[in-house]
């Protein structure tokens, strides 16, 4: 079965070609993780570099063992994070498949994805020799209480200085105001695209939203995002009108759980193509989705409150509920649900999250970028058993 | 009330405070099995040997508190929670070690107060000093139990027992103590290792121990003189100042590389240094490269010992130490 493709995915191409030759050209830039407050950097026009993106785009170019291999030859543990991994390898090959990161004039990791990011930024300043920043965020395992706010809060002014002094540029509050409103229009054009996939049958699967999810990561706060999604939305209403389903004749409808297997993309892809599955969703890309407030008194506090209840910083009675609401809102089937040996916080919890998620659900043992654990006899076997349950 | 902990960083002197006993959860001798249907094979076997062992009624103890420091035991908490009878609470200390995170450790353990309270314990200015001044007292004596010559046997019981006990215990041993003989010495650093067997194979093939372990030095190295304290906010910035300078461990970020210099200070003295490793280990396995490389460039010859609990082979690590040995000696 050949699958169908969106011309967004082209256009996405471009926006991110374009994006990654911005990087070799600008003056500041500043090493990011991907659920940082990037509103900053673009607010003091400086550039952010996704060592996390460029892992995705390693992966899905299938050169994950190659470079994962340069920094294990220097001692990091195979056992270790992928991404991580990918991109400790690439800064010793000196290249990789974009020809490298452009050198960091500052480090700037928020650990509300995971504590991984502090470990792997700390070898990065300790090779690059630069400041690096990091935004620390309480984990949210019951409720957000008012000191883990306060908290970051407080860390977001102190970035602000850090940012100042690093570039001895300033921040502009009407520009930061900008581009939030940016940032909030970006996210939204990009949960109107995810929305979609409620319709019957689904004009796009979660492979779709994997392949096209990087402008919100890395252009969120410009225009580009907003631009591109909408004119996705486009395609995609086109589809629906014509009663045109990403996957022929959909009969299961299954929502994806964790980080893709970015070199097995497509191959995944058929599978349950081929079955008559459609994954209308996933919890990676719907974790760009929300921001839970925007109070324009005190935009630093909506910023802290926003970045601190972050889908992989909360407890798993938080997570059932959003997956639950997933569920619900897609009339999901049944669940995949990815065990990423890269990925700790995504991953561990998620056997009792099959219990406490309203439909039926597989585990499956993958790598998000290292292909060499990836089992497809055993994923295979997995996969059929769970869709002829579903049937 | 026992109230379990996992990490060294749990403020045990407000657990005693409030009149419960503070217990250190270890891994234990059998192989895993039970946990093993609710976290993945890549946790560290800490982790699931910790949980091995409550799923299986071994632990006496009716809470437990997850002192934040690695993902995996940021997501034990709940798994904990929602498959044993104990009460769980989740203490998130700082990540950023530094001026600008110590109020907020100091809301944090308001907090814990709060919930001892809840839990039936009351901390007084009364019951904390003492409690202060106890665990300063065990601190010290270990301390001084170590500088004649380490005894890993007593750092673990301690870490099991209510601190009145545990100094009498320090006691008994300080009084039989005999000097280390003379041989090469060697650091030995990583998370936790209560398998006592390892620290045995060391000596056994002539080597003196300095260490760098969590439940060795790391878990009464704290750098803070004890204070006077007027209330019981008077004690929780004690404790904040007390926990901030403690022995680093590689979970938080501290300003200056502060983790690195410590252990390249500690090295100075020693012929060799043993990363001792508990395998899925984040936060030791990424400091390791780089860590080496500056040991290394001391002059230090370094060894990578990769640990799971229990310990399948002694005779496999024991080969590898006595060359070591010969490496060095």
């Amino acid at each position: 079965m050949t699958l169908k493709k969106l011309k967004a995915t082209d256009r996405m191409k471009q926006i991110m070609g374009g994006y990654y030759m911005m990087g070799k050209q600008t003056e500041v830039n500043g090493w990011i993780t991907s659920g940082a407050p990037v509103e900053l950097l673009y607010a003091m026009d400086i550039y952010p570099v996704y060592p996390e993106n460029h892992g995705a785009l390693i992966g899905a170019a299938k050169q994950g063992p190659y470079f994962s291999d340069f920094a294990e030859k220097r001692g990091f543990s195979r056992d270790l994070c992928s991404y991580a991994r990918c991109d400790i390898g690439c800064v010793f090959a000196g290249t990789s498949p974009v020809g490298g990161l452009p050198k960091p004039d500052f480090l700037f990791a928020c650990n509300n994805i995971c504590n991984t990011v502090i470990k792997w930024y700390q070898v990065l300043s300790r090779i690059f020799k630069v400041p690096l920043f990091i935004l620390d965020t309480p984990f949210v395992r019951k409720e957000l209480k008012e000191s883990y706010i306060q908290y970051v809060h407080d860390q977001l002014y102190e970035f602000v200085d850090f940012l100042e002094k690093t570039t001895g540029r300033e921040l502009s509050d009407s520009k930061l105001k900008e581009t939030l409103i940016k940032s909030i229009e970006g996210v939204n054009s990009y949960s109107d695209v995810l929305h979609m996939a409620k319709n019957k049958p689904s004009p796009l699967t979660c492979f779709d939203a994997f392949l096209n999810m990087a402008p919100i990561v890395c252009l969120r706060g410009t225009d580009y995002p907003i631009e591109f999604y909408a004119e996705m939305k486009k395609e995609l209403v086109e589809r629906v009108k014509r009663g045109e389903g990403a996957v022929e004749n959909e009969e299961v409808r299954l929502l994806w759980d964790n980080i893709p297997v970015w070199y097995r993309l497509r191959w995944f892809a058929e599978f349950f193509a081929d079955r008559n599955a459609c994954l209308v969703a996933d919890t990676y890309t719907n974790a760009w989705t929300g921001f839970i407030s925007m109070d324009k008194s005190d935009i630093f506090w909506s910023m802290a409150e926003t970045y601190t209840f972050i889908y992989l910083n909360i407890g798993l009675e938080h997570m059932a509920e959003a997956i639950n609401r997933l569920i619900n809102y897609y009339d999901v089937d049944g669940v995949v649900i990815h065990s990423n040996r890269s990925c700790k916080p995504y991953s561990f919890g998620q056997y009792e999250l099959q219990k406490m998620i309203d439909v039926p659900s597989v585990v499956i043992e993958a790598d998000m970028v290292d292909s060499r654990v990836f089992s497809e006899a055993q994923v295979e076997t997995r996969l059929e058993a769970f869709l002829e349950m579903l049937k | 009330m026992n109230i379990g902990y996992l990490c060294t960083y749990t403020p045990k002197e407000l657990i005693d405070a409030a009149g419960f006993t503070p217990v250190r959860i270890f891994a234990g001798d059998d192989q895993i099995s039970l946990a093993t249907a609710y976290i993945q094979s890549y946790a560290c076997s800490q982790a699931r040997g910790s949980f091995e062992r409550a799923l299986k009624g071994e632990l006496d103890v009716q809470a437990v508190v997850f002192t934040r420091c690695c993902d995996t035991l940021m997501r034990l908490a709940d798994i904990w929670e929602r498959n044993t009878d104990m009460k769980v609470y989740n203490l998130e200390f700082p990540s950023r070690i530094d001026e600008e995170s110590k109020d907020y450790y100091f809301r944090e353990l308001q907090d814990f107060v709060n919930i001892l309270k809840e839990w039936g314990g009351d901390v007084t200015v009364d019951s904390l000093r003492e409690s202060l001044k106890l665990y300063w007292e065990l601190e010290e004596k270990l301390k001084k139990l170590f500088e004649v010559k380490p005894d890993y046997e007593a750092a673990k019981k301690v870490q099991e027992m209510n601190v009145r006990d545990a100094i009498e215990f320090v006691d008994r041993r300080l009084r039989k103590v005999e000097k280390s003989g003379v041989g090469p010495k060697v650091l030995i650093t990583g998370s936790v290792c209560p398998f006592l067997e390892v620290y045995k194979l060391f000596e056994e093939a002539g080597l003196l121990l300095k260490d760098d372990i969590c439940t060795g030095t790391r878990f009464f190295t704290y750098n803070t003189p004890l204070k006077e304290i007027e209330s019981v906010e008077d004690g929780l910035r004690f404790l904040v100042e007390k926990y901030f300078n403690k022995a680093p461990c590689p979970t938080k970020h501290f300003p200056n590389d502060d983790r690195f210099n410590y252990i390249l200070e500690l090295a100075k003295d020693c012929d060799g240094v043993v990363f001792l490793l508990l395998k899925f280990c984040e936060p030791h396995f990424y400091d390791y490269p780089q860590l080496k490389e500056k040991l290394e460039e001391m002059g230090k010859k370094v060894l990578l010992l990769e640990l799971e609990f229990p310990i399948a082979s002694y005779e496999q690590l024991r080969t590898r130490i006595e060359a070591f040995y010969e490496v060095i000696a």
